[in-house]
């Protein structure tokens, strides 16, 4: 009760005493808040914030990342049983990456929205060291873009080599006519011997690696197949029906791009979820240790505000004792 | 059958390519099912994208293609 007292008029005598100097340990934190000098009482205010719109945050990039787990769950079933449709393409025309023609064009497929990792950096870089690998002395080579992402690093430095830059494919759930109407404005739009898509393979949720498919104008696959090689079997084929060698050539030439660019856009799709769960998984785990680390300053500054009090109530009764 | 032996199909000939060709037929296909499955296929056919091409490192305006299954 004494003590109950004792505390009682520290408290009235606390307005009193004047503002004590604050000490080397506290001001530390002080002068992270920016608190005017000599105010005694330590906000915790802008860590409470700061606290306050990190969890947030965390709470938006785990939704995100189950977002796109969902996503991924649909569009991986779609691209799995797209591989079926070009596998028959390359196991007649056989992969010719190597090929060595007068005109290429690289097709670089990337994502509309951010927020996916680092896939789309990695499929323009390996672009643009396409694009340097295959110009020359009369070579040259051409980027069609699809996607705002790759567009954006395109820009920048490569803007004389677009031909064609494609936007707000996935408005709509991916299908086949969509791409093969796209496929078909860009046979009609760029002339070619040779097309190069870049994107990004999936593999599984962690490993989407960039490759390249390559797909040969017919007038190369003639040449290509005179020459022996990969190609030369072509002629052991007998053609029914009505047609020549080049008109089926150039039937199987379009329909082969179409499918190989379906497979693409749908793996391209699959690895940007994939790419992007994980983005989201590590920020939200950066966010938790932000959390932990804001709290323990937080409770430091509330401890050490709580002591200061307790300091000048008791020093100001021991003042009054004498 | 094909009284043709080296003249060009007609959708060839008619500027089309086995691309849109395939498109048309599978369209055809598709319109010939019955009602629940027919709208589910339909809607397997929407089409949207806009597509810009670049002269000279400028880009042109871009055009949309929007909800035309084929050409």
């Amino acid at each position: 009760m004494a003590m109950a007292a004792l505390r009682r008029e520290g408290r009235r005598f606390v307005p009193l005493i004047s503002p004590q100097p604050i000490s080397a340990v506290q001001s530390s934190v002080i002068s992270q808040e920016q608190a005017p000098q000599g105010v005694r009482s330590i906000s915790t205010q802008v860590v409470r914030n700061r606290m306050k719109s990190v969890k947030n945050i965390q709470k938006i990039t785990k939704a995100m990342k189950m977002v796109a787990a969902s996503k991924l769950r649909a569009i991986q079933i779609k691209a799995e049983n797209s591989r079926g449709v070009w596998q028959p393409f390359t196991a007649l025309l056989g992969d010719n990456p190597s090929v060595d023609v007068k005109k290429n064009v690289i097709i670089t497929v990337s994502s509309d929205k951010g927020l996916c990792g680092g896939i789309n950096s990695t499929s323009v870089k390996i672009s643009k060291a396409l694009q340097k690998l295959t110009s020359g002395p009369e070579k040259q080579s051409t980027y069609v873009v699809l996607g705002e992402k790759a567009k954006a690093q395109f820009i920048r430095d490569s803007k004389d080599n677009i031909e064609l830059c494609i936007t707000e494919l996935q408005r709509n759930p991916l299908n086949y006519t969509q791409v093969s109407v796209l496929a078909d404005d860009i046979l009609k739009n760029v002339e070619y011997d040779a097309l190069r898509i870049v994107f990004n393979k999936f593999h599984s949720v962690v490993s989407f690696p960039p490759t390249v498919a390559t797909v040969l104008s017919p007038e190369t696959v003639e040449r290509e197949s005179e020459s022996g090689g990969n190609l030369g079997v072509l002629d052991s084929y007998e053609i029914e029906g009505g047609e020549t060698k080049g008109e089926i050539l150039q039937n199987l030439a379009e329909f082969q791009f179409s499918c190989v660019m379906f497979n693409a856009v749908l793996e391209n799709a699959c690895s940007e979820q994939g790419a992007r769960m994980s983005a989201m998984d590590s920020s939200s785990r950066n966010a938790g240790e932000m959390l932990d680390r804001l709290t323990l300053t937080y409770n430091r500054t509330r401890q050490a505000s709580i002591t200061t009090e307790l300091i000048e109530i008791i020093s100001g009764a021991s003042a009054l004792k004498g | 059958m094909a009284s043709q032996t080296a003249a060009v199909p007609f959708w060839r000939a008619a500027g089309m390519t086995y691309i849109t060709y395939s498109n048309i037929c599978a369209n055809l296909v598709r319109n010939c099912l019955k009602e629940p499955h027919k709208t589910e296929a339909l809607t397997r056919e929407k089409v949207h994208f806009s597509l810009s091409k670049w002269t000279d490192g400028k880009p042109q305006k871009p055009t949309l293609r929007s909800d035309t299954p084929e050409d």
